[in-house]
């Protein structure tokens, strides 16, 4: 079966086509400029991933919420699961880049990271 | 008068970007001038991942990779003022700014302008009906949702299928919203493939090509819009209206540079790009006032904003430590398949880098740069989108000095 | 219940102006109003004319009140400190039908008391105005050129300030006549008056009838608009309209405003809905077509919004003629004025019309003069009208005056603050827009809109979920993105 995809690597956005055989293996892989686009196509029959980005609410922050993502991508089918995970996170102000606010969110061996330094408020140095 | 070698207007990722290379140039009087509270621009608010690949060899989030230039103009100490709004810029490249400590006046010897860009609206594109509330921009949309804690609506129609418009359904969908579908006006996307993928596919959500939002309805909180199929002249088609009961409609309708202090300046404009028209040294036809980034023309990507600022800098710095920068008096002309070049203007001299975008979806073709009739160089590409800014090195040695250039698109 | 001794109905320029000069007695006041803010209705869905008076039947009451507050307006100008322009005006022609036609204009004008007009040759005219169309015109020196939606507010500031009392989302539900006063009934409350003025714009039938006169039938001629960008107004310095058909109406024309934009519109078309103020394609479509006749620039890149208006003309049904604006106090129901029919030029005759309104009352019972009325007001200080030194000084005084929230219009903090805190205590997006431009220009909002509403949101003390853009139920937020909870 010829399965098509449109590789989320870059930006470049190639349009893939897989060949799958009937017991799930992948064949081969056409369209690809690069090596990751032939693995995206592979995960895409196999195993779909992705990664999120969204926002937890910040005590005492000179903002009300810091952004976070994950540092390595989740099934497709864990997404919303993890995202009643984020909702719980409540931190406290100061939070920088890359601190992590969750670790293996959910077993999933991701951690849920900040992504954007958020300061004290000022009234509360 | 305070006085500066370069002042950049807006602390953006152009301007910051822009700010760092000057200073390794040798170029240290610097001042960015930036009307938020802190520096970063739009990046603040686009929280999603799939920056810094061309730039970093890594994929960042908007805040993360305006971190890194931020981090460095602070390790470096280049001069910044928030909270400092440019009101005027004169030819002369006379600077003032609004502050709460006084107004701001500089004199500089060289300014880059970097105010990147506005989003088009309801009232450019003449969208019919009512004028109630839950109609927003998908910029204005993700401010509110990433910055201000603040949910714009639950059950949600987006109009355009820009970048932005289809990140915010996104981000929509895993806050809960229900985003019902996307409607693009023209018969391809407007966005870039893989933001179709894993924004809309990913998440079920329907986006229909050739069709607009015809009407408008409620009076008081968005109730629904009315949807109709458009023609080849994308003229709404009567008797194809569909309504969708929503409280949310989203506009993703295309981004325009904010050139309103260049045009004070004395700056021209291009009537394409509606940035500046440039030379290869990203300088406009006011001497000594550059523009790179998204005030000079909407850009795909913000790693390919970066690497013009950087470029502008560098000859921005010779401009300054030199006192001037040799003319540029050929013109790039372009065919109805290109939108737009930049730069406009190259000297033949120096070799450069053209970033165009094709006006239609295009496959297996080329783009020939020719002078005299000549071949320069010949682009050839499996598919072109008008979604995707192209990018090609053109060589000083291919070039003479005389003729002007013209790119056509051989389809 | 709520005590007054007058009630005016609806907030438009009408009821705002009939509220300020009541305000100049001792009198209880108080403007019941169905919206949020004033000038909801078609007091802000105009073109903002100041006209001169030559359309109207000589001895009509828009004649009479057109000409006594063209005249009077540079001084309620500076009282009420609003933006005003006395522009002039031009009617242009090209041929001798057209030569026909505003010559029966210049005629009524004359008997109407219209000053200065004269008939032009193409040399003047070009000397007047370089960009305008047509080999003659006829020039109107006293036609100006207003924001009806500072005015209104203006009006109401200064009723409000001199003690008239707003009450926003009060709809009149019904009215009662009991123990020689009035019981108004609304949803918010009832409120006990012993006079009564309707002003309340396409609803004065309905109230009217309430009152015991006649439910007057009323047809409305809705008129859509472009607003575009100040770079096209840069070049256009006076109202240019071209010469009136056989009929004696205008079409489509181009008008400056006071703040640099330009309007083209309106058309006309009749409508059955008191508040169909959707703008249609069919009419956005026409509008680029007869604008770009009399206004060059008229290019897509201009538009900045749509709006529409609806001017509900009091009629005869038998013959269909348009009939005059009613004002009248029938002893008939003791203690009220009717004003129904108020359409173009209302915002010119506001003033006139209200005094007229209020003689009634003072004729009446002659009460005593408000020693401490100040027809003086003061309105809110605009950053973008200063210049450097003003500019610098004003943000010595004030930091809020250094920080520019909308870009656009260069509308600063200061500004929103004193909008925020305006004196009506109206605290929608579109009050503050309507008072400072801010989200007015070329981005509509897009960078300021957030900003404001964080402002209104910390200033007034409301959650987001109470934040609303214009009417009633405009709600802009359905909560946070992120709760405590």
């Amino acid at each position: 079966m010829l399965r098509q995809f449109t590789c989320i690597m870059c930006p470049m956005g190639c349009s893939l086509e897989a060949e799958v055989l009937p017991e799930g293996r992948v064949e081969k892989v056409t369209g690809n400029n690069c090596k990751r686009g032939k693995e995206y196509a592979v995960r895409e029959v196999t195993n779909p991933v992705r990664n999120i980005a969204s926002s937890v609410l910040v005590e005492n922050g000179e903002l009300p919420l810091a952004s976070v993502r994950l540092n390595a991508p989740i099934p497709k089918k864990d997404i919303f699961p993890v995202m009643a995970e984020i909702r719980k996170i409540k931190v406290t102000a100061p939070v920088s880049i890359g601190q992590i606010v969750l670790q293996d969110v959910l077993g999933t061996g991701s951690d849920v990271i900040i992504t954007k330094n958020v300061k004290r408020k000022a009234e509360e140095l | 008068m305070r006085q500066a070698d370069a002042v950049i207007i807006g602390g953006g990722p152009a301007g910051l970007a822009a700010a760092v290379e000057l200073y390794h140039k040798g170029i240290t009087d610097i001042l960015i001038l930036e009307r938020e509270s802190s520096l970063g621009g739009i990046l603040k608010q686009c929280i999603h991942d799939g920056f810094g690949l061309s730039r970093f060899g890594e994929t960042l989030s908007g805040p993360e990779y305006a971190q890194r230039f931020i981090d460095q103009v602070e390790e470096l100490k280049i001069p910044y003022i928030t909270d400092a709004t440019v009101i005027r810029l004169t030819g002369d490249k006379k600077v003032y700014a609004a502050s709460r400590e006084g107004i701001i006046e500089i004199q500089a010897k060289a300014v880059m302008l970097a105010m990147g860009c506005r989003e088009r609206t309801r009232g450019a594109i003449s969208i019919p009906g009512e004028r109630p509330a839950g109609v927003w921009t998908a910029g204005v949309a993700q401010s509110y949702i990433n910055l201000q804690n603040k949910m714009v609506g639950r059950e949600v129609v987006i109009l355009g299928s820009g970048d932005i418009g289809m990140i915010m359904a996104r981000r929509m969908t895993l806050e809960g919203a229900h985003v019902q579908a996307v409607f693009e006006l023209q018969p391809y996307a407007s966005g870039l493939p893989r933001n179709i993928e894993q924004c809309l596919r990913d998440y079920d959500i329907p986006l229909y090509l050739s069709h607009t939002v015809t009407d408008i309805l409620g009076k008081d909180r968005l109730e629904g819009v009315v949807v109709s199929q458009v023609d080849e002249k994308l003229q709404p088609v009567p008797g194809t209206e569909k309504t969708y009961h929503c409280d949310t409609l989203i506009l993703s309708v295309g981004l325009i540079p904010e050139n309103e202090l260049s045009l004070e300046a004395g700056v021209t404009l291009d009537d394409r790009s509606k940035g500046a028209v440039v030379d290869e040294n990203y300088q406009t036809d006011v001497e000594g006032i550059f523009a790179a980034g998204n005030v000079l023309h909407v850009h795909d990507l913000v790693d390919f904003v970066s690497m013009e600022a950087e470029k502008l800098a560098d000859a921005m710095a010779r401009y300054i430590r030199e006192g001037g920068l040799p003319p540029c008096e050929l013109d790039i002309k372009t065919d109805g398949n290109v939108t737009h070049t930049i730069p406009q203007k190259v000297s033949g001299k120096k070799s450069f880098r053209l970033a165009m975008r094709v006006r239609r979806p295009m496959k297996d073709g080329a783009i020939e740069i020719t002078q005299d009739g000549k071949t320069v160089k010949r682009y050839k590409f499996k598919k072109a989108l008008p979604a995707e800014m192209i990018q090609i090195p053109v060589e000083a040695e291919k070039l003479n000095g005389e003729a002007p250039l013209e790119v056509n698109v051989i389809c | 219940m709520k005590c007054f001794d007058v009630a005016v109905i609806g907030a438009g320029v009408v009821g705002c102006a009939v509220a300020r000069e009541l305000s100049r007695y001792s009198l209880s006041i108080c403007v019941l109003e169905k919206e949020l803010d004033v000038a909801c209705g078609n007091s802000g869905r105009n073109t903002g004319m100041l006209h001169a008076g030559f359309t109207y039947r000589p001895g009509s009451l828009k004649a009479e009140c057109a000409v006594e507050g063209n005249r009077e307006f540079d001084q309620v100008a500076e009282e009420l400190d609003i933006p005003f322009k006395r522009t002039g005006k031009l009617v242009v022609g090209f041929d001798e039908k057209d030569r026909k036609n505003i010559l029966k204009y210049k005629v009524i004008g004359e008997e109407n008391g219209v000053r200065g007009m004269e008939m032009i040759d193409k040399k003047r005219l070009n000397e007047i105005d370089p960009n305008a169309g047509g080999e003659f015109a006829m020039y109107v020196p006293s036609s100006g050129i207003l924001d009806p939606m500072q005015y209104t507010i203006a009006l109401a500031e200064n009723a409000c300030m001199n003690g008239a009392e707003f009450l926003f989302d009060h709809r009149v539900l019904e009215i009662e006549r009991r123990d020689e006063r009035y019981i108004i009934h609304t949803p918010a409350e009832d409120v006990s008056v012993r006079w009564v003025f309707n002003c309340a714009g396409m609803y004065a039938s309905q109230i009217s009838e309430m009152l015991g006169y006649p439910n007057y039938p009323v047809k409305g001629f809705k008129g859509e608009y472009y607003v575009l960008d100040k770079k096209a107004g840069k070049e256009m310095k006076i109202p240019i309209y071209p010469a009136p058909n056989d009929k004696g109406g205008f079409s489509t024309h181009a008008t400056p405003t006071v703040d640099g934009n330009v309007l083209v519109g309106p058309d006309s078309y009749v409508v059955e809905e008191s508040e169909d103020y959707k703008v249609t394609k069919e009419h956005m479509d026409g509008l680029f077509e007869d604008g770009r006749k009399v206004f060059k620039e008229m290019k897509r890149e201009y538009f900045i919004r749509n709006f529409s208006g609806i001017r509900w003309k009091r009629y005869d049904p038998e013959t269909g003629a348009i009939l005059d604006f009613m004002l009248e106090a029938d002893e008939k129901n003791p203690c009220t004025v009717n004003l129904v029919g108020i359409e173009s030029p209302g915002i010119t005759c506001a003033l006139p019309l209200a005094r007229r309104a209020v003689a009634k009352l003072v004729e009446k019972e002659h009460p005593a003069v408000n020693e401490s009325f100040n027809p003086r007001r003061k309105g809110i200080r605009r950053f973008l009208d200063m210049s450097l030194e003003e500019k610098e000084q004003a943000v010595k005084e004030n930091p809020d005056y250094g920080e520019v929230i909308c870009r656009c219009e260069t509308v600063t903090r200061a500004e929103i603050l004193q909008a925020v805190h305006n004196p009506l205590g109206v605290c929608t997006v579109t009050g503050i827009k309507n008072r400072t431009r801010a989200t007015m220009g070329r981005c509509q909002g897009g960078y300021c809109e957030t900003r404001i509403t964080d402002l209104i949101q910390k200033e007034i003390g409301i959650s987001e979920d109470q934040i609303r853009y214009s009417r009633k139920n405009s709600y802009m937020f359905t909560g946070k993105v992120r709760d405590e909870k």
